[in-house]
């Protein structure tokens, strides 16, 4: 096996970290100091928005996770097993996915107590704890997984007028067929080689990639077409956040009119609370947000009917940018009767999450929801990049509606409406939030 | 017929001699059925040779030796042998075959009351079986060693010596021998004999008890103090606890000239001074002759004493408490306890009789499990172990309803016992079984305020321990991650630095140790148990 020397060049910084970190921690124990790894904190409440980048950023708080501290052992432990893991693994010239790391990792600590009798204790037991861990040395090291060759399963897809060199194959991503090139977990390895798009258009749902994949969306609109199949993978994003920013094009995410199809387009455009320290070079900043919108569902003059309620909160500003309704809705009434499904008690607390509970509490009328999150979300203050006047006007309607939308229906309504209407008035009339 | 009516009378109440009114009523001295009648007969011998032992200031070494005495009925007979003060050879017969002998007519704590219980066994073993009782005795001071054979004549209430003899000591023994054949049914009444020795043990650690059952098993108690409870002085009843009966005996004794003679010299607490006020209230001459004062005039007495208001409190001399370190070297010799404490209260009166309570609790060791209400409780009287009726007696009450156990850290089902002592010169039991004590205000506080005593210190004692636990539990929480941190980081370290696996350990150990204030060779104990599963 020939190893490239990008490969190569990662592989040694990796280890080199590594040893010299860990060595650290050693040479702490060997001098009869507390073992202690000190590493920042990767919480919401150690998560910031970075108002002039646009990025969710780790902040400066950091834990201290001592072998000397009953609730953190485990987790010193852990840290400590994953190291070697990944250490034995860079050594050894090997690839492992996170679940290899999972399951090279698992076994069984057996010990007695004091009183002399046997446990077993796993040394973790489900995935998300090893994943969490490998999370928690990526912080430590100030590496990232990739560059310590750790891979993930493949979950992006593209196709497109694009050639990119990804090993030592040069593909033409515009001659996939009916499938498409799968978004590889180490993005940074791909040379992009020559592009004919002026844009770029991410859907959020597999199956409307395929429909505008088969319809000939991409040849007809010259667009790399991207589907991330649900929340993006580190990959897919990393893929994103490179054509945005080395080939300067414009990024375009389509989603579906609830509030995960919101938190997905942030998560593109600003970064993930538990990832914030790869915002640097997960998030595309630019990337816009093109529908589905509730503005687009049910008109902007929904959005008016709210404004008196939100002024108390917001003031001024929110007056003036949705009091003005311009944009009629892309359905009938009904359409929308047709097509609208109502929105969960789930989908209410996420939008809440989102957007603060104040707003919501002005909005909602039903009296059951109301009381709902009354008693589950009070205080809850909502994410600063989605208390723009433009998400608010977004999310008033789902509040005072508590209606939401998939894509799907927008194909349902004609492919066509949704190829040949839809998105290129989006893009052509600007009609999107930035 | 008017003649025949003065004669039925008489007939009527013709008189019966004690021993053959204790016969008819052997139910009153707990001889009503075969299983009940051993047990007893051990009970009252075994009483015995610890008053004629402990409460003379001599180390008891008693043996019990229970035996099959015939192939084809149900006869066993019991031998209690003591090493204790002995009896003059000439009240032997009396003592054993006469009801009513007794040296015990005196105000003082003792086991037995009266030594009814001896003579009342003898009694019955001599009425199912037909063997006579066998004595044999001497006494420090007496050259020879007695033996007697005895059966009591039940109608005339009279010893009949079957045989005697006597030989030279060529050693210095002093002691009694008892040895009486009766029908029993050692398998129903063997579990209460053992109970009941092993129950005495716990509060005779300075006793050697050999116990030789009809099985063939041999229980041996080892003497662990040498510590002997204060023996019991004889004292002066207490004017509260006189009543007309007792008054009529002093009266009838004959031996003062005056009532305020006699009143001086038969209680405490009355000098020349109370006794006139006392006679004043009364309305009787101070001078007049004892032998002259009629029923009535006894009673107004008994009354004038009885409602007297400043006597001082009665003297507890007469009491012979264990002691707090007999408790403990007691329950410690038969439960080897992680916990051991005991208290003795001071003494305290109720209705005119002295009473002192102690308590022991043990936590603990071999301490079996008790119930989950309330602990498992030892009660003794005067040194005597009441093995029934334990729902109805006054210590029962106080564990089950005035302390919370909780509150002492004590989560029931728990290892521990709670050991009750009362001694009184009048211990108020409940009934003619005599094995519960009634709710007295006075005792019933005593009790609890000697068991929070104790149950603090068990507090205390708990607390530590559950600490210590919590931390042990804690270096387990870190220990166990030990071997798997140093396997990670000598990896990490690269072969090189491999041998430095064992340097790792080390001061891992050391860390956790120094951090958590347990000793170095524990926190190994855990890193040693520790197998990494691949």
């Amino acid at each position: 096996m020939a190893i490239s020397s990008v490969d190569k060049y990662a592989r040694q910084r990796s280890l080199e970290i590594l040893r010299k970190k860990f060595a650290s921690i050693a040479k702490r124990i060997l001098e009869g100091k507390k073992p202690v790894l000190i590493m920042p904190k990767r919480v919401l409440s150690n998560t910031i928005y970075d108002m002039k980048k646009k990025l969710l950023l780790l902040g400066p708080e950091m834990k201290r996770r001592s072998l000397l501290d009953v609730n953190e052992a485990r987790k010193f432990m852990q840290t400590l097993l994953m190291a070697s893991i990944i250490y034995e693994a860079l050594v050894n010239d090997e690839y492992p996915t996170i679940r290899d790391l999972y399951y090279r990792g698992k076994h069984t600590i057996s010990y007695r107590d004091i009183s002399g009798k046997m446990h077993h204790e796993n040394t973790w037991d489900e995935q998300r704890e090893s994943d969490a861990v490998i999370r928690d040395i990526e912080v430590f090291l100030g590496v990232l997984r990739e560059e310590m060759l750790i891979l993930s399963k493949e979950k992006g897809k593209v196709v497109g007028n694009l050639i990119i060199k990804s090993g030592d194959d040069v593909i033409d991503l515009s001659k996939m067929g009916h499938g498409a090139y799968a978004i590889e977990p180490t993005p940074d390895l791909i040379e992009f080689k020559d592009i004919d798009a002026e844009f770029v258009l991410v859907v959020e749902k597999d199956a409307v990639f395929q429909q505008l994949h088969r319809y000939g969306f991409w040849k007809k609109y010259k667009a790399i077409l991207i589907t991330s199949a649900g929340q993006p993978d580190r990959a897919t994003r990393r893929f994103v956040r490179r054509l945005s920013e080395e080939l300067k094009l414009p990024i375009y995410i389509l989603t579906d009119a609830d509030p995960y199809g919101w938190y997905i387009y942030s998560v593109f455009k600003i970064g993930s609370i538990t990832l914030s320290y790869e915002s640097e070079r997960l998030a595309t900043p630019d990337a816009k947000f093109i529908g589905v919108s509730m503005t687009d569902i049910f008109g902007e003059e929904e959005a008016a009917k709210n404004i008196n309620k939100l002024t108390s909160i917001f003031g001024k500003e929110i007056k003036d940018a949705i009091s003005k309704p311009r944009k009629k809705a892309y359905l009938s009434e009904k359409e929308r009767r047709n097509y609208i499904i109502k929105a969960k008690k789930k989908d209410v607390e996420r939008a809440v999450e989102l957007v603060g509970y104040d707003v919501a509490d002005k909005l909602i009328s039903n009296p059951e929801i109301k009381k709902y999150i009354r008693q589950k979300k009070l205080g809850v203050s909502g994410y600063p990049w989605f208390r723009t006047p433009e998400w608010i006007k977004e999310i008033s309607i789902f509040f005072s509606k508590l209606a939401k939308l998939e894509i799907e229906a927008m194909a349902s309504k004609g492919l066509k409406f949704l190829a040949d209407t839809y998105i290129p008035t989006k893009i052509e009339t600007g009609d999107w939030i930035d | 017929m008017g003649v025949m009516s003065a004669v039925a009378p008489a007939e009527r109440y013709r008189a019966i001699s004690p021993a053959e009114f204790f016969y008819k009523y052997r139910e009153i001295a707990g001889f009503s059925n075969p299983a009940r009648a051993l047990y007893q007969a051990v009970r009252e011998f075994v009483e015995n040779a610890l008053d004629a032992t402990d409460s003379h200031g001599i180390l008891p070494n008693i043996k019990i030796i229970i035996e099959k005495a015939d192939e084809n009925r149900e006869f066993y007979r019991v031998t209690v042998e003591d090493n204790g003060i002995g009896l003059p050879p000439h009240v032997v017969p009396e003592a054993f075959g006469r009801v009513l002998f007794s040296s015990k007519y005196i105000l003082r704590q003792t086991r037995g009351m009266f030594g009814l219980g001896a003579k009342v066994a003898i009694l019955y073993g001599q009425m199912t079986t037909g063997r006579p009782v066998e004595v044999i005795t001497s006494q420090p001071n007496l050259r020879r060693i007695y033996y007697f054979k005895l059966r009591i004549d039940i109608n005339k209430n009279e010893p009949i010596i079957i045989e005697r003899g006597s030989w030279r000591k060529n050693r210095d023994w002093h002691g009694t021998i008892v040895s009486m054949t009766l029908e029993g049914d050692w398998s129903r009444a063997k579990q209460r004999i053992k109970d009941y020795i092993l129950r005495t043990a716990v509060v005779t650690p300075y006793a050697n008890i050999v116990f030789m059952t009809p099985d063939g098993e041999i229980y041996y108690y080892e003497r662990v103090i040498d510590k002997l409870p204060r023996p019991p002085k004889e004292v002066k009843p207490h004017p509260y606890g006189v009543d007309l009966e007792l008054m009529k005996r002093i009266r009838d004794s004959g031996s003062f000239s005056t009532v305020k003679e006699m009143l001086m010299k038969s209680f405490q607490g009355i000098g020349s001074v109370t006794a006139l006020s006392l006679l004043e209230i009364a309305g009787i001459s101070p001078d007049l002759s004892p032998k002259s004062l009629n029923d009535r005039q006894l009673l107004e007495l008994v009354n004038a004493m009885k409602n007297y208001k400043r006597f001082r409190a009665p003297t507890s001399e007469a009491l012979s408490p264990l002691g707090e370190e007999v408790i403990k070297a007691g329950l410690k010799r038969i439960y080897e306890p992680e916990f051991v404490e005991a208290v003795t209260r001071k003494p305290s009166a109720y209705q005119g009789h002295p009473f002192i309570v102690e308590v022991g609790i043990a936590f603990g060791g071999k301490v079996p499990l008790s119930n989950d209400k309330y602990p498992t409780l030892l009660r003794y009287a005067n040194k005597i172990p009441l093995l029934y009726d334990e729902g109805s007696d006054v210590s029962t009450a106080v564990v089950k309803e005035d302390i919370s156990w909780d509150q002492y850290l004590v989560k029931l089902p728990a290892p521990i016992i709670v050991l009750v002592h009362i001694c009184s010169t009048k211990v108020p039991f409940k009934g003619v079984g005599k094995e519960s004590i009634a709710d007295v205000k006075e005792i019933r506080n005593e009790i609890k305020l000697a068991i929070q005593e104790v149950a603090r210190r068990l507090r205390v004692y708990l607390s530590k321990k559950i600490k210590e636990e919590e931390k042990k539990k804690r270096v387990v929480s870190l220990a166990k991650y030990v071997p798997e941190i140093v396997r990670a980081l000598t990896i990490i370290l690269g072969d090189g630095q491999g041998g430095k696996a064992k340097l790792l350990e080390e001061k891992l150990v050391e860390i956790v140790s120094l951090r958590t204030g347990l000793p170095k060779d524990e926190v190994y104990k855990v890193v040693r148990s520790v197998e990494i599963g691949v």
